[in-house]
This record gives structure tokens, sequence and C-alpha cells, in this order.
């Protein structure tokens, strides 16, 4: 994979990390009452439109009331997961003491068990971001998206396979934990427990899933289940496509870099965080764009301090854009279809031999690199400048 | 398959899942922020002015409050820059009203939840509460002769102790010697002059200790002091409840009284002779990070300067919502003063200091 990005001197690496420290502690000292406030609107919201949606659900005879209670529950679904669950088991609310924002305590509306996510997410994704055999988020083991990912011919079939995926968006996911948690957990942790157990605690949260949406409530409207139990459903598949688009986009857009194993030796905090910079990509939007993404809008900003409450990430992106210009680093932002467009181009690419895959991602990388070789070179230049000046 | 039963052999742990008990609450929350379905919350529904450095509240709570006797404490807890504090505070007055409650609260020096009681909080604010504990009560068989001996804000469980002697039409004898630093320091002066009053029964001396004034008398408690006042304390229930030195030298002064005590002190006001030996590594189980801690303060406050917020309640031993499960290591108990074994254990990590290495389930 070739970088966009100006090679940094270790000096250089050490002093873009320590500006991120710098940043990272003038956040927090910030964190307090507007934080908290945010959540709890939120939490309002979602609550709201959980009760109205099912509301509607339960009483619709028609198909305008039908599609509104749909609606409504997928936002509140959405809510629920991203810019609550996701951000809350971050630990991003846990100095506020509330039980109902506590990364502890917190469970989701998804078929995710939340200590599985923890572990798998929290632990393995964000500490090995995008680094191929560790990230096991990285193509989800059936999508192949980088030439470090050796070609196998059922990848032909990937795009595909995503589209699938897309739809089932959450049950990929909490698929994955049991899978991940069982491979991977650090000698210290392990209680010696068979694939079975860990299996288990994902399909008792399936059973509980299922239960609630399409027995429970369903039963619940009486005459009126079968619409019920087709509204739960439409809810959680327009909620998977969503968080799916997102999450795709945060990471596997053209232009994000996979690392190696090899690479991880020795790797310093500022190392990383120049890492968490090049295996993450942003979505420009507006604010209520923002919550609906969680803020994974701001994957950059959140892979770099993952547990600053999200909002934040909004007044951290332009200063961190800043920094990244002036060391010459890539900063991959761009709006929601140029960012999903490039995701499907690269599904599609590598889903080919590499041959056939470097022939179609080239061209774009081509251009950006001329792009940011000229910036780099003015940069320089400045800094020669102010060199003389000084001598 | 074994787990599809799973529902229908736990219909509970279904239920739970539904977060039913969550919703009530914010359903109830959102008709009125004084109503929940699980906790015990408190209107503020009057503040008087005690000294210019403490107030008394009077709370009136939900249905939730399962009730209170004179002379206990409940945690008390504030929203303080979106973060949720809680400290303990003793009952300082009957009511008979139902449901309604009375707390004074002095200035802290350095105390986070008393300086905003008494800066910021207002009638009609909502505090949450929690259940009433303590034994510093009246006994069921009241006794002959009561001595009370409190300093500063120690005056106020046993200023609702008095009101519990009158409502139950103490017969005896009750002295109370109450020590405060000046005479503008005194709290619920204008009530104990009343209770005095009122009662023959009851007979009250202020004391101070910093600033002279000619209306009382002056210095610490000492023998003298004591036998001129209540030469029959032998045969005196004692209680006691005041600063540390206070209830020093008064268990030394009445050994062999009958002493019911009572002190609150967060862990870092304890003064013991302890130095840390070096850093200890923490691996925190549940998030999968691992931590150097310096193991010199409580392991709730060190994990906190780190940026990792463990729940936590009244941080002083009492209330226990920090309780987490130690897997290997050991700590020693800042309360206790000793040493925990090494094995699987539950700690309350903000009485605990970090003694090895440790693995916590948090």
């Amino acid at each position: 994979m070739k970088t966009l990005s100006r090679k940094l001197s270790s000096e250089e690496i050490q002093s873009f990390g320590n500006e991120l420290e710098e940043m990272r502690k003038e956040i927090l000292s910030k964190v307090g009452q507007e934080d908290a406030d945010h959540i709890k609107r939120v939490y309002k919201v979602y609550r709201y439109t959980e009760a109205l949606g099912r509301g509607l659900l339960h009483f619709s005879f028609d198909p305008i009331t039908f599609v509104l209670g749909t609606s409504l529950l997928t936002i509140s679904k959405i809510l629920n997961n991203m810019e609550i669950g996701h951000n809350v088991m971050h630990g991003q609310y846990d100095w506020m003491n509330d039980k109902r924002f506590n990364s502890r305590t917190f469970e989701w509306d998804i078929v995710s068990d939340s200590s599985q996510w923890k572990f798998y997410h929290n632990y393995m994704h964000h500490t090995y971001t995008n680094v191929i055999g560790k990230d096991h988020d990285y193509g989800y083991n059936f999508t192949r998206l980088t030439e470090e990912q050796k070609w196998k011919p059922t990848y032909l079939g990937q795009v595909f396979a995503n589209m699938f995926l897309a739809f089932n968006f959450q049950w990929g996911v909490g698929a994955h934990g049991p899978r991940v948690e069982y491979m991977e957990k650090p000698k210290k942790q392990r209680t010696k427990r068979t694939y079975k157990e860990y299996r288990d605690v994902f399909f008792k949260k399936i059973e509980l899933q299922l239960v609630k949406d399409y027995i429970f409530f369903p039963a619940l409207a009486g005459l009126n289940f079968p619409k019920v139990f087709l509204g739960n459903l439409l809810a959680n598949m327009f909620r998977n496509l969503w968080t799916y688009s997102v999450i795709f986009c945060g990471h596997f857009t053209e232009n994000t870099e996979t690392f190696s194993t090899e690479e991880l030796k020795n790797e310093t905090k500022a190392d990383w965080y120049l890492r968490q910079l090049k295996g993450s990509s942003n979505l420009k939007g507006g604010k209520l764009f923002y919550v609906m993404t969680g803020h994974l809008s701001h994957q950059i900003e959140h892979h770099m301090f993952p547990d600053i409450p999200a909002k934040r990430y909004q007044e951290i992106a332009p200063r961190l854009q800043e920094i990244c210009k002036r060391y010459g680093q890539h900063y991959n932002s761009a709006g929601f279809i140029k960012q999903f467009a490039s995701v499907w181009k690269r599904i599609f690419a590598y889903s080919f031999p590499d041959k056939i895959a470097t022939k179609i991602m080239e061209p774009r990388n081509a251009k950006a690199r001329k792009r940011l070789d000229a910036l780099s070179v003015q940069t320089i230049t400045i800094e020669d400048k102010e060199l003389t000046a000084v001598s | 398959m074994k787990t599809f039963p799973f529902i229908y052999n736990q219909p509970k742990d279904f239920l739970n899942s539904l977060q039913w008990k969550d919703w009530a609450d914010f359903l109830l929350g959102e008709i009125n922020p004084l109503f929940s379905f699980t906790e015990t919350k408190a209107k503020v529904i009057d503040i008087r002015e005690e000294t210019a450095d403490s107030r008394t509240f009077v709370l009136r709570t939900n249905r939730n409050w399962k009730g209170i006797q004179a002379g206990q404490h409940f945690p008390v807890s504030v929203e303080i820059a979106g973060r949720k504090v809680t400290r303990f505070y003793s009952l300082s007055g009957l009511s008979k009203e139902k449901r309604t409650l009375q707390i004074t609260v002095k200035k802290q020096a350095g105390g986070l939840v008393s300086h905003y009681l008494n800066e910021r909080t207002q009638v009609g604010d909502i505090l949450g509460l929690g259940a009433a504990q303590g034994d510093f009560v009246l006994p069921k068989t009241l006794p002959n002769s009561i001595l009370f001996l409190a300093g500063g804000s120690g005056i106020t469980p046993v200023h609702s102790l008095l009101q519990d002697l009158k409502e139950r039409n103490f017969q005896g004898k009750a002295k109370l010697l109450y020590f405060s630093r000046h005479d503008k320091d005194i709290i619920l002066q204008d009530s104990l002059d009343l209770l005095e009053k009122e009662n023959s029964w009851l007979e009250i001396k202020h004391v101070l200790t910093d600033i002279k004034s000619e209306e009382y008398d002056f210095g610490f408690l000492s023998k003298k002091m004591l036998e001129d006042f209540a030469p029959n304390w032998k045969e005196s229930l004692v209680y006691l409840c005041g600063p540390a030195p206070l209830q020093n030298s008064a268990k030394q002064l009445l050994a062999g009284a009958e002493i019911k005590s009572e002190l609150f002190l967060l862990p870092n006001q304890r003064v013991s002779a302890f130095s840390s030996n070096g850093p200890k590594e923490v691996s925190l189980l549940l998030s999968h990070k691992t931590v150097q801690i310096k193991g010199e303060k409580s392991i709730l406050e060190e994990l906190e300067e780190i940026g990792i917020f463990a729940p936590s309640g009244c941080r002083m031993g009492i209330c226990h919502t920090c309780v987490c499960k130690k897997k290997s290591g050991a700590v020693s108990h800042m309360v206790k003063e000793e040493a925990s074994g090494e094995g699987e254990e539950n700690i309350q990590i903000c009485v605990s200091r970090a003694v090895e290495n440790l693995e916590l389930e948090l």
C-alpha cells in the first residue's frame, strides 16, 4: 500500500505525538456540564422516538403511520447504537457517575453482546487498527481490501457478500464477538473456556433480541402482530444499512492504509497516533449527520481520542487538520457519497488478483499523491525561508 | 440447542433486558423530576441560613424513601458540572410531616459538595438520596442520664436526637457540651436555645475554642470542664460526634463510660504513617487496560487521576458503590489499616490502596 503522506523522521513523529497529547489534555480539561447535557438530550430523543415509533406501529392502520412508526424506531435504534451505545461503551461518559451512561453497565439494542463487543472493538480494533491479521474489523474475515491479504477465488464474490452483510450487519458484528474473544483473549485474562461458552454468550443475546423484536412487541399488538413484526424487521434492517455504511467509510476508503505486525514492534504512542491517522477516514456533513453517525463521521479523531466525549471531535477536527497540514500528512476526509463510493471501488477492485486490483486503484492514488507532493514541497520551502531568516 | 429455552428458563433476565425499569424511570422523570420508580429523590423545599458558612436544607422525598431514625445519616447526591457526586449527611432535625427531612451542611475546607450545597443549591432543586443507615440512635428504653458531646457540624445528628428525646417525653436528664470555633460559628443556635427553654431536662453549654467571647466558656475539652459540667458522666450514656481531635481526647477522658460515637472522614483526612514502595501495575480486566498507579492514595482516586472513572459514591467506605472484584494482588484497607489477602475477593476501591500489582474486574 502506498502512502499519501510525507515520511516523517522519528523526531518529527515524536513532536507530532506531543502536539496531540497536549491537545488531549486541553480538551479533557473542558469536559463537563456541556457533554453531560448533550448525552442526556440524545438519550431523551432516543427514548421518545422509541416510544412514539413503537406506539405508532402498534396502532397503525394505514401506510402513513406505519412508515412513520418504522422511521422513528429506526432513528431510535441508530441513536441507541451509535451516539449513545458506541460512545458510552468507550467510557466517554464514565466520569458522569450515572449508571445509564456507564461503560460497565450499558447494554445496547443490537445482537452483539456488549462485553464481547468491548473486547474486540475497544481493545482489539482500537489497539491494532488496520493491522492485517490482528484487527478483525479489517474486512470482517471475508472482504479483501489490500494487497497484504492473499487473493483467493472466493473473493470474486465479495461485492455480493458485502451487499448481504450491509443488510445484516448486526449479525456480522455480533458473530465476530465470540470468535475474536476465543482466538485473541490475552493469556492473563484467559479463563479456560471453550469456544462454545463464548458462543453461548452471543446466543443468549440473540435470543433476547429476537424475542423482544419479533415475539414480545408484536404479540403486545395483538391483531396487529404482522405489522409490528415487519416494522421491527425493517427498522433493524435500515439501522444495519446505515451502520454498515458509516463504519465501512471509517477505515476502508481508497487511501486508508494498512499495516503489518512487524510495524507494531517498538511502536511508540506517537507512532500509534500516526497509524490511527493513516488508517482512518472522515465524513463531512452537518451537526445532525454527525450525531446520527455517533460522530464516527470523525473517525480519525475518534481513533486518536476514543475516550473523549464524541461531540468534542467537532472542535478537535479543524485543529488536527491544521497539524496534519504542517506535517504533510494526508487527512482523509470527504462527503459521504464520495467516501462510500470509494469504499465500494475498493471492495470491487480487491475482489480481483493484485494485477487487476492495482490497475483499478492506481490512477486516483497517483493524482492524490501528486497534489500532496506539491503541498509538502510548499511547506518545506516555507520552513527553509524561516530557517534562513533565523540564521 | 441448550440456549434457546433460556428465556423460558430465566424469564427475569429477559424482562431485565427490556430495561423496563429504565423506561419507567424515564417516563416518570419526564412527568416530574421528583418521580422515580427506583431512585429515592428529594426536592429542596426550604433553606435556612445557620451561620456564615452553613445552611439547613429542608427536603421532601418521593415515595421511595424508606424512613429514618433520629441520629442516622444517608447519602445525598448532587450533579456538579455534569458529574454525580455523593456525600453522607446526618439528619439534623425531626419533622412531623411524613417524608420531610432536614440536613445542615457546613462548608468543609476544599469540600466540593458542601460548597456546592451552600453556594448554589436553591429551593426547588432535586437531590438524590440513598437509604438511611447508622446506629448513632437512641436506645429503645431511654436511660436516665445522657451526655452529648458535639463539635462543629457534629451537632447535626445530636440536634435530631434531642428533638427525638422531646418527642418521646424524656423523663431523665440530658446535657449537651457543644464546641464551636467562635460565637458566630454556632450551628442551629436558635433551635438549641428553644429546646433548652422548653425542656427542663436539658442543659446546654456552649464552649468556644478559637476566639473568646464574654457570653461563652473558652477552651478545649478537659477533665475539669467535664467534671464541672457533668460530674455523673460515668452513669451516663455518652453520644460523641465531632472532629477527630475532640473524639480522641473525649475517648481518653471518658474511659469506662458507654460511648456512642460517629466520625466521618474521607480517606485522605486520616493521618497514617504510610509510605509507598513504588508504582504498581493494575490490570483492568473488563476494560482491557493495564495502567500504572502510585499506590499512595486510594485506587479510585489514582485511577481518576489518569482519566479512568469507576462508579463511586461516598468515597469513604460506607456506601459500597465502588465495590469491585480483585482477582489477584493485595491491597490495604485505608480505614481499618489492615492488609488484604492475595486471592480473589471484593474490595472497595475508594478505601483501598494498592500494595502489589493488581488484577481488578473493572
